[in-house]
């Protein structure tokens, strides 16, 4: 077991995966109680198609698919805020939108692209030194900022207007949440995939949501969760030869089922905040 | 005489195509507390988000702590203590009490400050004012819709408003409830000497409260003292139904008293 850790594509992998983990709970617990769960997933795709396109053009995939996700993310949010539409139908056109460039720009790619592929299903095994000091960046930065404005994030989270009407500057907070969504997702893209992302954003802070009363006690039981989930199942695919992204998301899914029999919530009990 | 810290001259609010509330001309001076009542639609609402500054004037002007409304910085809002009308609060969001009422202190903080320790010593003494003191690690969601009306406006206080707007405090709670709520406003009103807008639909809940009432329609149609407010024709006039005045001074419609 412990001659794995002397890989040291093995290291990279499990580097990789704790700050996925990390950064995907942490911003999970605001897309949870701002109610965006529809936006991780119609970004996720969104910056595949930016990853596709790169890959048609011969670019690096980063760069496209942070600008394939931050558009998608803002435009949303301006139909949100304009009222034109529900946020779950806006976020469902440019969702399938995306899917379905990304689905053009693999039609006109000449051949089978096995990395392509890698970033639609995750390979958390295969992250290079260059891939994970880009991961590792881009964690931080979204670390970081969500420190810096976590009062904000929370408090928006919990009601918009009344942060607004509060002298928070609530409008331009609600932008830079979907902003680290968008970035989050990228970050998160090539070890757990497109398509199963969202469900580290999503997963890890909803089994937090069941086990406590606490905004803070919820953000860090969400950390803890994802990185455990996402070590765990790196650990898991490589001891019994499972793809990674499905052995990550399936134990987060496992841990969400637990915890809701266990909820406090649930079984109508007062819970120890 | 007070000052003036909320002056509407002339002010019309709406949205594109429907009118809100037209025309409006009122001065609001400090340390006074004013009710603000309106049948359904009337505009009571729309007041307050103009008040908070988040609704700009189309026509004239509104002016706020010497500022003009589109002028209003997020440090003028947290001058203000909102309580809005009381939405339905999801039971499993996870928050506590004090959670919830040191976020009355952030917009007051700004951007970039952590809360300090004197942050949460205000938010504490915010809810001892409510008497919730004991509460502050209960969930949130679990309290009573009393007990959460009292935690909002502990978070309102927290801001350390010069200006407490309560949007419709009462609905939603018991009648032991509603009472002990407007007690609360009182004695935070005298107290603490801060100026209070009450919108209610309850008209004789609060008449013995305020000093002035403002009746609107979607314009004003009336503001002063509430006995002269408070006059059979007029509100016959902004409901649209004959109403009373019964010898214990309670506001009934005639139809029912019959």
């Amino acid at each position: 077991m412990l001659e794995m850790l002397s890989y040291d594509f093995m290291q990279r992998s499990l580097v990789a995966a704790a700050l996925v983990g990390a950064v995907c709970s942490v911003i999970g617990v605001f897309v949870v109680l701002r109610g965006l769960a529809f936006v991780g997933a119609g970004t996720a795709h969104a910056a595949f198609a930016g990853v596709t396109l790169a890959y048609l053009l011969g670019l690096p995939p980063l760069p496209l698919a942070v600008i394939f996700g931050l558009a998608t993310v803002w435009v949303t949010g301006v139909m949100e805020e304009k009222g034109q539409m529900k946020l779950d139908v806006s976020i469902g056109i440019l969702y399938t939108a995306t899917m379905a460039l990304a689905i053009l720009f693999i039609g006109l790619m000449k051949g089978y692209n096995a990395e392509v592929y890698g970033y639609l299903f995750g390979s958390v095994l295969s992250v290079t030194p260059e891939e994970l000091r880009a991961i590792l960046a881009l964690s931080f930065l979204v670390l970081g900022v969500l420190l810096v404005f976590s009062k904000e994030l929370y408090f928006i989270a919990f009601d918009q207007e009344m942060a607004e009407a509060s002298g928070v500057p609530a409008r331009r907070i609600f932008y830079l949440l979907l902003t680290l969504v968008a970035l989050t997702v990228v970050v998160s893209l090539k070890t757990v995939g497109a398509i199963l992302v969202f469900a580290m954003v999503l997963i890890p802070a909803s089994t937090a949501y069941q086990l406590t009363h606490s905004l803070f006690h919820m953000t860090a039981y969400a950390v803890s969760i994802g990185i455990v989930c996402a070590v765990g199942g790196v650990l898991l695919s490589y001891v019994w030869d499972l793809p990674s992204g499905p052995a990550i998301v399936l134990l987060a899914t496992t841990l969400f089922f637990l915890s809701v029999l266990v909820s406090p919530k649930r079984l109508r009990r007062a819970p120890a905040v | 005489m007070a000052k003036t810290i909320i002056h509407f001259s002339h002010a019309t609010f709406g949205f594109p195509g429907v009118i809100a509330l037209k025309d409006v001309s009122l001065e609001i001076a400090e340390g006074e507390f004013v009710g603000v009542i309106g049948p359904n639609g009337s505009g009571k609402t729309t007041l307050c988000r103009a008040i908070l500054g988040l609704m700009r004037p189309l026509e004239g002007s509104l002016q706020i702590f010497d500022c003009a409304c589109e002028e209003l910085r997020c440090h003028h809002r947290a001058r203000i203590g909102y309580l809005p009308q009381k939405g339905a609060l999801d039971r499993n969001f996870p928050i506590t009490v004090l959670e919830a009422v040191m976020m009355g202190r952030y917009g007051a903080l700004g951007l970039f400050r952590r809360p300090t320790k004197q942050d949460r010593e205000i938010a504490l003494e915010a809810l001892s004012n409510v008497g919730m003191q004991d509460h502050r690690n209960a969930a949130l969601g679990l309290l009573s819709g009393g007990q959460q009306q009292r935690v909002f406006i502990a978070r309102a206080l927290a801001q350390q408003p010069q200006v407490l707007l309560l949007d419709e405090p009462t609905t939603g709670i018991d009648i032991t409830t509603q009472h002990s709520v407007l007690d609360l406003i009182r004695r935070l009103h005298r107290d603490l000497g801060l100026t209070v807008l009450l919108i209610t639909h309850d008209i004789n809940m609060i008449r013995s409260l305020v000093d002035r009432l403002v009746l609107l329609k979607t314009r004003l149609f009336a503001a002063g003292p509430p006995e002269e407010v408070l006059r059979p024709d007029l509100l016959s006039q902004v409901y649209g139904k004959d109403l009373v005045i019964t010898e214990k001074d309670l506001v009934i419609v005639e139809d029912y008293h019959h």
